[in-house]
């Protein structure tokens, strides 16, 4: 990706000038955005390392609360197990059906948005048809039936929240390569007498991406909603931590043990913050007016 | 449902000790209510009635789900008092011949509809009938009733082809429901509309139903038994989220619930409150539902006796019934629960809590450990429910540590149902089975080789069959003596122990909760599930 260019401004004191710049820029979003997300899969990917065990194993007395043992420091469920451990073992569950989720998405999105952006006619029109059809379901309940016809397993319900996802990829790249078919460099090209596919891949999809790139993070985002919701209503797998069944889990006992259903909330909280704040800043960042500028 | 139950604790279910009926030559009298305690009952007011879930009809005659609701408005020939002594409710007086063959029954005189037409023996030949046919358990219940004679409009004749030990208790007003002919006189049973709008004799008229939301119930100003019923409204309302549920009594928008309406840990919690008060009577007739795992035996793990064996070495039932039901449950490894005294057989599990003995048996089983410490994976299908969820957690991680990896799989009740008795594409099943009004009718269905029929909900699940149990079943069936009866229950439950085909583990209590305003609504052996006639609220 090319650097975006810097808008001229009048000079004023360089520490100054640096701040409002970054924040302006949205590098301030991105890097704290990225940071804490950052840091959440290094977490997670340490699970092994942290907590060797299962997670789901019952380890020690139940409902032991956070501080209460310095051996479980955020407490234990109903159950005895650990709190600590289901936490990181549950971010690489919510990161899993995150990331596969959007990649599913994104590669449906892709290719159906490219195809009825570039070929138009009555491609265009199927697909924005069923783009319109899968649009009309909203894509929680279209997830839970997926989900309720097949088995609750991980895979599963990252490809269900994928299929529930794509539309909006799709619309975002079928508009922007609408817009860039007609363009310039892509008239040039043609003439040089470049191939449909090489046009598509070289000219027009790396100039589209900017604000699907930007989506990406808001769709990991939902993903890890949808699973914790899914998880909630105990339609998740249940042969693995996530931290929306640990919220689930919780409920029975949430008058009384309450932080078994705050923790995974915060930390569900937190994850989708950071990703938000990613999208937001790649938004500015990536933006076509901050390039335009001279 | 051909032997309609529940597998769940949102289901519904009956069951009492037939032992403790005097069978043979039993009598009763009808207008000896019970004296109620607490002084004066007061007439007036509105009782708020939480359900959890809504029945899908207000009368049972045809789908005992709906059995909460129906006994209000629609009575049966007899009601049971806590102690399950018969006393009359339609029927003022019945004789039973020393053969067990013949049935008599003085029917109450001046009893009207709620449409104001007169009740006699044409409406309790119809009903019987209809049961028979239509009823999931009334086909087992008057399998053997041959002819219904009425010599008058006040008296009906059963003539019945061989004993049946457990008809008297059947004859309650939620198990065996009396309607009224003139309404049902043409057409399908299961289509008439009276299922949704019950024209009864009980203490209280249909008044309004607003689905999903609530059942509103008037009081019958011409009820046969004055000056009861005491209440002038009762409002059954459905809560769905146990959570809601428990800040509704906490704030006392409801006055009662029954089969403990709160999430478990919440018990301890509200029994603080001074508004509220913990019930347990009110569960003879309908005792607590067994908990338990079905195994398939047509696995060819679980098909093998020593697998089993093991299986039961790793269930600590007690840890169970402390962490997975906070402490409101009862450990029981027969298939008969405690509360079902008669019958029950509290003798301990051969397999006790062994881990050792567990490892043991499937080493020299031939199942040794691979490099990730199991030995062979099974599926664990259970209900999707909060207690049950953890239920699968907690046996998931103690099978586990004998190197059983089982996986979990959660689902509503219907597609478990599908899963297990049609499909049988299951390996472990968790259940919540009632013991009904009498194991004839709740526990003989698990285990009778004759009962395992594909795609018959909460029969025989785990394909058992053994001939010596089926004959005791058979037997125990038409057996008119109450001792050699309980003695052949005994046998079969130290089998079925002995065999294991299902494992069971708890049987939870279960609590009335209610507003300590609400007063007389358990002094009978159904409770909450019985007419209401007794309740009054000490204010309004």
């Amino acid at each position: 990706m090319e650097r975006p260019m810097i808008a001229s401004r009048k000079l004023g004191s360089p520490v100054k000038d640096g701040i409002a710049f970054f924040k302006e820029s949205g590098y301030l979003s991105l890097t704290v955005g990225g940071a804490v997300f950052a840091a959440i899969v290094v977490t997670a990917a340490a699970a092994r390392l942290l907590f060797p065990g299962d997670p789901t194993d019952m380890v020690t007395t139940p409902l032991l609360w956070p501080g209460q043992s310095g051996l479980f420091p955020l407490g234990t469920t109903s159950l005895g197990q650990d709190v600590a451990a289901g936490l990181v073992w549950g971010a690489r569950a919510s990161l899993q059906v995150g990331i596969l989720a959007a990649a599913v998405g994104l590669l449906l999105g892709l290719v159906a948005g490219t195809l009825a952006g570039y070929c138009g006619g009555w491609i265009d029109a199927v697909l924005v048809r069923v783009i319109a059809l899968f649009q009309t379901m909203p894509p929680f309940l279209l997830v839970v039936v997926i989900v309720a016809i097949d088995e609750p397993t991980l895979r599963t319900i990252s490809l269900a929240i994928g299929l529930a996802g794509w539309p909006t990829v799709a619309r975002l790249v079928r508009a922007q390569v609408r817009s860039l078919r007609q363009a310039e460099f892509v008239l040039a090209a043609r003439c040089q007498g470049y191939g449909t596919t090489r046009i598509v891949l070289g000219e027009i999809l790396p100039n589209a991406l900017p604000p699907v790139i930007a989506t990406v993070s808001v769709l990991v985002a939902n993903a890890i909603l949808m699973e914790a919701g899914l998880s909630f209503l105990d339609m998740g797998d249940p042969n693995i931590v996530s931290w929306g069944s640990m919220i689930g889990a919780a409920r029975d006992t949430l008058r009384i043990d309450w932080y078994l259903a705050v923790l995974p909330g915060l930390a569900i909280a937190l994850t989708v913050l950071s990703l938000n704040l990613v999208s937001d800043g790649l938004t500015e960042v990536l933006s076509p007016r901050r390039r335009a500028a001279p | 449902m051909a032997f309609g139950t529940n597998i769940s604790r949102r289901r519904f279910v009956v069951g009492l000790s037939a032992a403790a009926l005097p069978i043979g030559l039993s009598a009763g009298r009808a207008g000896e209510q019970g004296s109620i305690p607490d002084g004066e009952p007061r007439r007036g007011g509105t009782m708020t009635f939480l359900l959890p879930y809504e029945p899908p009809f207000l009368l049972s005659l045809f789908n005992p789900a709906s059995l909460v609701l129906s006994a209000k408005m629609t009575e049966g020939l007899l009601e049971f008092d806590r102690s399950m002594t018969p006393r009359g409710q339609l029927a003022t007086d019945w004789t039973v011949s020393p053969d067990g063959l013949t049935y008599r029954f003085a029917l109450r005189r001046g009893v009207r509809w709620h449409d104001g037409r007169d009740f006699t023996s044409a409406d309790v030949a119809f009903s019987l009938r209809t049961l028979k046919k239509v009823h999931p358990r009334g086909r087992l219940t008057f399998a053997n009733l041959a002819e219904i004679a009425t010599p008058n409009d006040h008296s009906v004749v059963l003539r019945l082809t061989r004993p049946t030990p457990f008809l008297l208790p059947a004859l309650s007003a939620e198990e065996s429901p009396i309607v009224p002919y003139h309404v049902y006189r043409d057409g399908d049973p299961l289509a008439n509309p009276n299922a949704l709008s019950p024209i009864g004799t009980g203490p209280f008229k249909f008044g309004e139903w607003s689905r999903g939301n609530y059942v509103i119930l008037e009081r019958n100003p011409d009820y046969w038994d004055p000056p009861r019923p005491y209440l002038d409204r009762i409002v059954a309302r459905v809560i769905s989220d146990p959570q809601q549920r428990s800040v509704a009594f906490e704030t006392g928008t409801a006055d009662v619930g029954y089969r403990t309406p709160v999430p478990l840990r919440d018990v301890e919690r509200l029994r603080q409150l001074p508004t509220l008060e913990f019930e347990t009577a009110g569960y003879t007739y309908s005792p607590p539902n067994i908990t338990c795992i079905e195994f398939n035996l047509d696995n060819p793990h679980l098909g093998r006796i020593e697998i089993r064996q093991a299986i039961a070495h790793m269930i600590d039932r007690d840890k169970i019934a402390e962490v997975v039901y906070f402490g409101q449950a009862v450990a029981c490894p027969s298939p008969i629960v405690p509360e079902l005294a008669a019958f029950h057989d509290s003798s301990p599990s051969p397999y006790p809590f062994d881990p050792d003995a567990a490892a043991k048996l499937l080493d020299d089983a031939g199942y040794p450990r691979n490099r990730d410490g199991m030995r062979f994976s099974l599926t664990l299908d259970y209900p999707a429910d909060e207690t049950f969820h953890h239920l699968a957690a907690f046996l998931r991680v103690m099978l586990g540590r004998a190197g059983i990896w089982v996986k979990t799989r959660g689902q509503d009740i219907g597609s478990q149902a599908r899963r297990v008795y049609t499909d049988r594409a299951f390996d472990m099943q968790l259940a919540s089975l009632s013991n009904l009004f009498d194991p004839a009718i709740g526990v003989q269905r698990l285990f009778w080789s004759k009962n395992y029929v594909k795609g018959v909900p909460f029969s025989n699940a785990t394909h058992y069959g053994n001939p010596l149990v089926d004959k005791l079943l058979e037997d125990q069936a038409v057996e008119t003596d109450p001792a050699r009866r309980v003695a052949q229950w005994r046998e079969i439950q130290r089998i079925i122990l002995h065999e294991v085909p299902d494992l069971n583990l708890v049987m939870p209590r279960w609590y009335t909760i209610a507003n300590r305003r609400l007063k007389g609504h358990s002094d009978t052996a159904d409770g909450l599930e019985g007419n209401l006639a007794h309740a009054y609220l000490v204010e309004k």
